[in-house]
């Protein structure tokens, strides 16, 4: 508290300033979730990062191994199968998966159905599916079906399944209801009404999303092949401890793909403005 | 003293805003400029603290020609002129008492500013500020839970802080009820005589010019039609202004209703 | 009557466009699934892994999950959702701080056309790595531990909100940029006490949300060894042998279930707070 007194003798109290309390709480906070980060601080050689570099975007040349850029660009062209096993899975699981999302969203969404214990319950198993990271999702999809693209495929609808829901039901919530009550008062029902007033309004956001999705699924399969899904995260998997160059092919290959995705997604938003 | 010699403003897309306008206003004047939207008003005003720049002409605030100056020179000559706007252009969501203390940001090096390290008695400046404004208990609320015409005094407040020699408002009052809008304007007059402090502010409602400004400015066209006393005006003359007579949103009316 | 008739087959064949793309998502569909094999046998053993699964959910060993008795505290799940915490904490906070920087250099209203363009290639290159590959590419450098895992989520979380921040400056009410410039403010002056404070609250919020999302990438980042930290070791085991270790993955998905539904409503409440 600061006390200030002005010129013709009135005095005023300046409040405590409400950030200092904040930025206190995020320093204690950092202090202690750094003691849980452990590190060797003698290992560290940050000199390592640029060799690494170097091995990943050239081709490997050891006392062992002799390859020369026709092989690096040979395997380039070669990942075009895992490639397209990895955008196989994520086309059928964000495509699968929206699809389900979307009568859940509208079960969800306050403005359509305005029970609130019709909407809880959808918006409960929602946030609860959403919590599960992808990562476990694939583990135990393999469990029940084994190891392959099924399961793959299983993570991704279920995964795509969480964030469409989520995203969607916060749109359609957002969007003018005013067409909405006109045609229930036609006589509509409310899924008549909801196609005629509500999906032309949605329909470009639900595109980006789907496009955000998908580009998410090809993200989460470069994890995912650490466990044992096919596709491009499969052979970075497998080639990350000997064979650095084929890793740095594979990440080209993502980079472009994923490059590519942001593109187009930004140009839909565009349009959407 | 402002003066303003045969300045000219053409905009990139072809618009000849200002068309060679003369002017010179003295120390300690009240005056208010009138017109048709487009005729010039914001332009002229814009020029005195060249936050628009001339096409050609010149413009001198005391002996400085503000036209040819920029950079650090620009910023210092800029402490002493403040500027009202329609939209009040305060920051929302920080306390009043900061949103007036920046304007002194200009006296000071830029490491104390960004520091928040203003001098005591700036700070109890900017305090009698406000109280000189009526809102001294205002100050450390967020200034987006204030009134429009709250706001506008906070805006007031913040322009008094630069110990400014010359005041420019544009169309202060227009976003205010016609209740808040005297209130407003009686502070511009206070101002006006307290401090000698000039005031030129464009004004929508030309009854509220001729009744707070000591001197009118009529601009149509990009030129300046009428230069005189309030009691000057007549209703040809109007007409010769505005190229019609005034419709019913341009008088404020009777507040008495 | 003509005209009607005439206007009504100038009507845009909006149903074209429809059956095209209906046509176009079957088909990706079809292709999707062509490259996997729908096993019927193993359909059928569903039923038994779910029953395996419900039967793991009871066999959950306490002493594993909060780390006493047999085991240290280190080892126990409790520690891992701490460690992973601290993670999700520490990237974000570090790439939100470092984000605002680029921020600055990717927003045309502070540094004009040309320079933002070059920041916004800038952040959209970062964005492009998916976490894993950045941790990967750390690991011979930094080693295999939390570090790691905290700097790639660093980095990424620079690309992500790098650019949010930049689209909440751009987006931003000028009227006191105008104020500030009419002032005498130079450039710093006027982000001081023009965009910051107006710009803190959007930016606090984006970044919570960040934080949300980093969570659950860096329970992930996990997988790539058992000494990466967070739960690492609990899902390399889990994922050798899937079929034998449903209390493994039992325990993961409550601890899991029950950190992000915790995170989650926090970060909600103080971004309702914020706004």
């Amino acid at each position: 508290m600061n006390k200030f007194q002005i010129s013709n003798g009135k005095t005023i109290n300046k409040p405590f300033n409400k950030i200092w309390v904040v930025l206190a709480i995020l320093v204690v906070l950092t202090i202690i979730f750094w003691q849980f980060i452990t590190y060797d601080s003698s290992m560290i050689d940050l000199s390592q990062l640029f060799v690494i570099v170097k091995q990943m975007f050239t081709p490997k040349n050891t006392n062992l191994t002799h390859r020369t850029w026709a092989d690096y660009f040979a395997f380039m062209l070669e990942l075009r199968y895992p490639l397209w096993i990895t955008i196989q899975m994520s086309i059928g699981g964000t495509i699968i998966g929206s699809l389900f999302a979307v009568p859940f969203a509208i079960f969800a969404a306050r403005n359509i159905f305005k029970n609130k214990y019709i909407n809880a319950p959808f918006r409960f198993v929602m946030n609860l599916i959403r919590t599960i990271p992808i990562i476990l999702l694939a583990i135990i999809a393999m469990a029940m079906v084994g190891a392959g693209v099924l399961p793959g495929i299983i993570a991704f609808t279920i995964f795509s399944f969480g964030i469409m829901s989520k995203m969607l039901y916060e749109v359609i919530e957002t969007v003018d209801m005013n067409p909405f009550e006109a045609l229930e008062s036609t006589g509509a029902n409310k899924l008549q009404a909801f196609s005629y007033s509500i999906v032309p309004q949605i329909f470009l956001p639900f595109v980006s999303y789907l496009l955000y999705i998908f580009e998410l699924n090809i993200r989460a399969s470069a994890v995912l092949g650490f466990v044992g899904i096919n596709g491009i995260g499969e052979v970075i998997s497998v080639n990350r401890l000997y064979n650095y160059d084929r890793v740095g092919a594979a990440v080209i290959v993502l980079f472009i793909l994923i490059f590519a995705l942001q593109l187009i997604n930004s140009r839909i938003r565009g349009k959407l403005q | 003293m402002i003066k303003f010699i045969d300045v000219k403003k053409t905009y990139p897309n072809g618009v000849e805003a200002l068309k060679g306008v003369n002017l010179e206003i003295k120390d300690g004047e009240f005056v208010a400029i009138i017109g048709l939207s487009g005729a010039g008003k914001s332009t002229l005003l814009r020029i005195i603290n060249k936050m628009i720049d001339v096409t050609s002409g010149q413009i001198y605030i005391d002996d400085i020609n503000v036209s040819s100056i920029k950079g650090k020179e620009l910023r210092m000559l800029r402490r002493s002129v403040g500027m009202i706007f329609q939209s009040f252009n305060l920051v929302k969501k920080m306390s009043v008492f900061n949103n007036v203390l920046s304007g002194r940001v200009a006296y000071h090096s830029t490491f104390k500013t960004i520091l928040g390290l203003f001098p005591k008695q700036e700070k109890i400046l900017a305090l009698d500020s406000l109280d000189a404004m009526g809102i001294l208990d205002k100050a450390f609320i967020r200034a987006d839970q204030l009134s429009g015409g709250q706001q506008q005094r906070v805006a007031l407040a913040r322009a008094l802080t630069q110990e400014p020699k010359v005041i420019l408002a544009d169309e202060p009052v227009a976003s205010l009820d016609p209740i808040t809008t005297i209130q407003v304007m009686d502070d511009f007059a206070k101002i006006n005589k307290n401090f000698g402090i000039t005031i030129v502010a464009n004004m929508h409602h030309v009854d509220l010019a001729l009744k707070y400004a000591t001197r009118i400015i009529g601009v149509k066209d990009g030129l300046v039609v009428f230069d005189g006393k309030s009691n000057e005006i007549n209703d040809q003359i109007l007409v010769d202004i505005y190229g019609r007579t005034l419709k019913h949103d341009e008088l404020l009316g009777d507040t008495n209703e | 009557m003509k005209n009607s008739e005439k206007t009504l087959s100038k009507k845009p064949k909006k149903w074209i466009v429809n059956l095209v793309f209906g046509i176009a998502l079957i088909l990706a569909l079809f292709f999707s699934f062509q490259g996997s094999t729908i096993n019927l046998l193993r359909w059928s053993t569903f039923g038994y892994a779910i029953k395996a699964m419900l039967k793991g959910f009871t066999e959950i060993n306490l002493e594993f999950l909060f780390g006493y008795g047999s085991r240290q505290f280190v080892e126990g799940i409790v520690y891992m959702a701490i460690q992973t915490l601290a993670i999700a904490f520490i990237g974000t906070f570090i790439g939100a701080i470092l984000a605002l920087s680029f921020s600055f250099l990717a927003s045309e209203r502070i540094v004009g056309k040309r320079i933002s363009k070059i920041g916004i290639t800038l952040i959209t290159i970062i964005r492009v790595f998916p976490e894993v590959i950045l941790a990967l590419m750390l690991v011979k450098a930094v080693g295999l531990n939390p570090l790691t895992c905290v700097i790639a989520i660093g980095i990424h979380s620079i690309g992500m909100l790098g650019k949010m921040f930049s689209e909440s400056i751009d987006n931003m009410d000028i009227g006191p940029i105008e104020a500030l410039n009419a002032v005498g403010a130079n450039t710093w002056q006027k982000i001081r006490f023009g965009i910051i404070p107006q710009v803190i609250p959007e930016l606090t919020s984006t970044a919570l949300y960040r934080f949300d999302i980093n969570i659950r990438s860096a329970s992930v980042l996990g997988v790539l060894g058992t000494s990466a930290g967070g739960f690492g070791a609990l899902l390399l085991l889990a994922s050798a042998d899937p079929n034998n270790q449903w209390d493994t993955i039992a325990s993961l998905l409550i601890v899991i279930v029950v950190l992000v539904l915790i995170v989650d409503n926090i970060s909600a409440y103080l971004r309702k707070k914020l706004v």
